[in-house]
């Protein structure tokens, strides 16, 4: 009987074929966005979360008095002898600020890096708060940071794994940096606080150890605006509730289109939605019309006994065969789209420098399986009404209005 | 077998409520060939349609052998309709996507009966209405006599009590007329089948054991 039921609901398709096409069309069309749009959001809001991660920090806070020199991208706090409590902006709860992260630095010498009179930057971080550091890297040892590992700037040399002796205490290189045009960034020797304050003892040798190794102090934060705060808003905040902190804004630019496109991606959501909505509704019409001009065909079953379950389930898996065929027939769509999409702005992306990651393959499956669904979730809604309401009727009005 | 008592049936229309069938009393036994006459407009089709299950009365019962089909479950009355009546139509009731043997089979599938070879008994059936050689064929290939002809193959494929024509031979020329009757009279004869056709054909229903004749939603004589 199903197997009749499904051969009837295709036959019906069949039977008038320029509109079950058309029908077929619009869904596909429908759910091939939604699917590319999906596919596409999610990898542009990964790509995003790497790459403007990449761009750095949107404001740096130091102390007062400090030096600072103002690079393209705010990725490292500079040396000096100026420090600031560690839980200074914590303590403000200011809202305009996201993601903060604390760094320390020291610059040293006869440390055992590079050449002998070299100096070299040490940067300490905190691995879990840090999104100036870790998204450079361009190689690392696979593995969580732990303490004793340090992370090369991309200057200096050092094979991934090997032993780096700093101040003769024997550490391993975890991980290599990319160029990020930043001098600090690229010759620092980046590493824990832990690893960092272990040093201490011979950092200050038989003089007393920096300020800013001291438990509790930072060199400075690095730190990112909440969604829709803006540089001025923020700066004023934190000079208005943290005393004796100098602010360093970031290229606003670089604020502006990562606020931007978080906006548009929202904006592109809210698009989808209404287009899906305002597909089902198209859906239901056609399906409503579908159903007026079966009436006496209907009639006929319910005439002949069928139950209104099986009314319903005639038209149900009718809707469901053009909209699933429709949503199928969007996935293939979708992933062309893509392709094309691969080969055209996304290796002109990557050939600029600016990674794209595509969201891996399960999701990338479930959201088909997704689309599809959706699609067919649709037929259904669609169908559902107009089929329960003739299931309704007396056979004989199906009959007679049909007829 | 057949039972109406009081049977009434309104419609609401844009110039008021029209009433179809007034309060109609019919028994017919079973075995029986009953004529229902009348002419258009007359409330004979209502009337079928109630008897049938097809079309709620406003008022009024139908008892068909023993059973109370108003008083029925939707789902029942639907059970009922299919393992208990056989309809054919004055249109062309076939399903046009189906080939002749779908559509026999059919009341058989819709009724999840356990009789395993459904489409052994729809051959057969269709053999009987000197089809056989258009099992395979589409209802779009077949004449209108020869869709009339599987449409009484298919009431039958349930094995009925009661079959019901509602003019079964109003779009069809004299002599394809004549053989459509004579094979519904061979089902109400061989089988045994209680029948009710309706027609305004005075011709078609001197045959009948009982005649009924309806004009202005009641019983004329």
């Amino acid at each position: 009987m199903r197997w009749l039921l499904l051969s009837l609901a295709l036959q019906n398709l069949g039977r008038r074929k320029a509109r079950s096409l058309l029908l077929i069309a619009a869904v596909a069309l429908g759910s091939g966005v939604v699917f590319t749009g999906a596919v596409l959001m999610q990898s542009i809001d990964r790509s995003m979360a790497v790459g403007f991660t990449r761009l750095g920090a949107d404001m740096m806070v130091v102390p007062e008095g400090s030096l600072t020199n103002i690079t393209a991208s705010l990725l490292v706090v500079e040396p000096g002898e100026l420090v600031l409590d560690a839980d200074v902006l914590a303590k403000a709860r200011l809202t305009s600020l996201g993601r903060i992260a604390a760094q320390k630095i020291v610059r040293v010498e006869h440390s055992g890096i590079g050449s002998h009179h070299e100096s070299a930057d040490l940067i300490g971080f905190e691995p879990e708060r840090d999104f100036t550091v870790q998204p450079w890297l361009v190689e690392k040892i696979n593995r969580p940071l732990q303490a004793g590992d340090v992370i090369l700037g991309a200057v200096r040399d050092g094979v991934l794994g090997s032993q780096l002796l700093i101040f003769g205490k024997p550490h391993v290189v975890y991980g290599r940096l990319g160029r990020t045009g930043v001098g600090t960034h690229e010759r620092g020797v980046f590493m824990s606080f832990a690893t960092l304050d272990a040093l201490g003892e011979a950092i200050g040798g038989h003089g007393a150890k920096p300020a800013v190794l001291a438990p509790g102090k930072v060199s400075g934060f690095l730190a990112e605006l909440s969604p829709g705060a803006t540089p001025l808003q923020a700066r004023f905040a934190i000079l208005s509730n943290v005393k004796g902190v100098k602010v360093v804004a970031g290229d606003t630019t670089l604020s502006g289109i990562r606020q931007g496109l978080a906006a548009l991606l929202d904006g592109i959501l809210a698009l989808m939605v209404l287009m899906f909505a305002s597909m089902a509704l198209m859906v239901s019409v056609l399906f409503s019309a579908i159903v007026t001009e079966r009436r006496a065909e209907l009639g006929l079953l319910k005439a002949i006994g069928a139950r209104r379950g099986q009314v319903l389930g005639v038209m149900v898996t009718e809707a469901v065969l053009a909209t699933g065929i429709g949503g199928i027939v969007g996935v293939v769509l979708g992933v062309l789209v893509m392709r094309l999409f691969e080969r055209s702005l996304v290796y002109y992306l990557e050939n600029v420098g600016v990674p794209f990651l595509w969201v891996d393959l399960p999701r990338m499956v479930a959201f088909a399986a997704g689309a599809i669904v959706l699609a067919s979730v649709i037929g259904v809604l669609g169908v559902l009404y107009p089929a329960w309401a003739a299931s309704r009727r007396d056979a004989y009005d199906l009959v007679r209005s049909g007829a | 077998m057949l039972s109406c008592r009081s049977l009434r049936k309104s419609y609401v229309s844009e110039r008021g409520e029209v009433l179809a069938v007034d309060g109609i009393d019919l028994d017919v036994e079973a075995g029986r060939y009953a004529a229902i006459i009348g002419r258009s407009g007359s409330g004979k089709s209502s009337l079928m349609a109630m008897v049938g299950g097809l079309s709620r009365p406003s008022d009024g019962s139908v008892v068909i052998d023993g059973t109370d089909i108003w008083g029925l479950s939707d789902d029942k009355l639907a059970a009922f309709r299919n393992r208990r009546l056989g309809f054919v139509f004055q249109f062309a009731s076939l399903l046009p996507t189906l080939r002749l043997v779908d559509n026999v089979a059919l009341p058989a599938l819709l009724g999840k009966r356990g009789d395993a070879d459904i489409y052994g008994k729809a051959a057969t059936l269709l053999a009987r209405m000197g089809l056989g050689d258009h099992l395979d064929a589409y209802p779009s290939e077949c004449s209108a006599g020869e869709q009339r002809r599987a449409a009484i193959a298919r009431a039958l494929i349930n094995d009925p009590v009661l079959l019901l024509a509602d003019e079964p031979t109003s779009d069809l020329d004299e002599q394809t007329e004549i053989e459509i009757m004579d094979e519904l009279l061979a089902v109400n004869r061989e089988l045994g089948t209680t029948l009710v056709l309706v027609t305004h054909n005075l011709a078609l229903a001197e045959q009948a054991g009982q005649i009924v004749h309806i004009a202005g939603g009641t019983i004329a004589s």
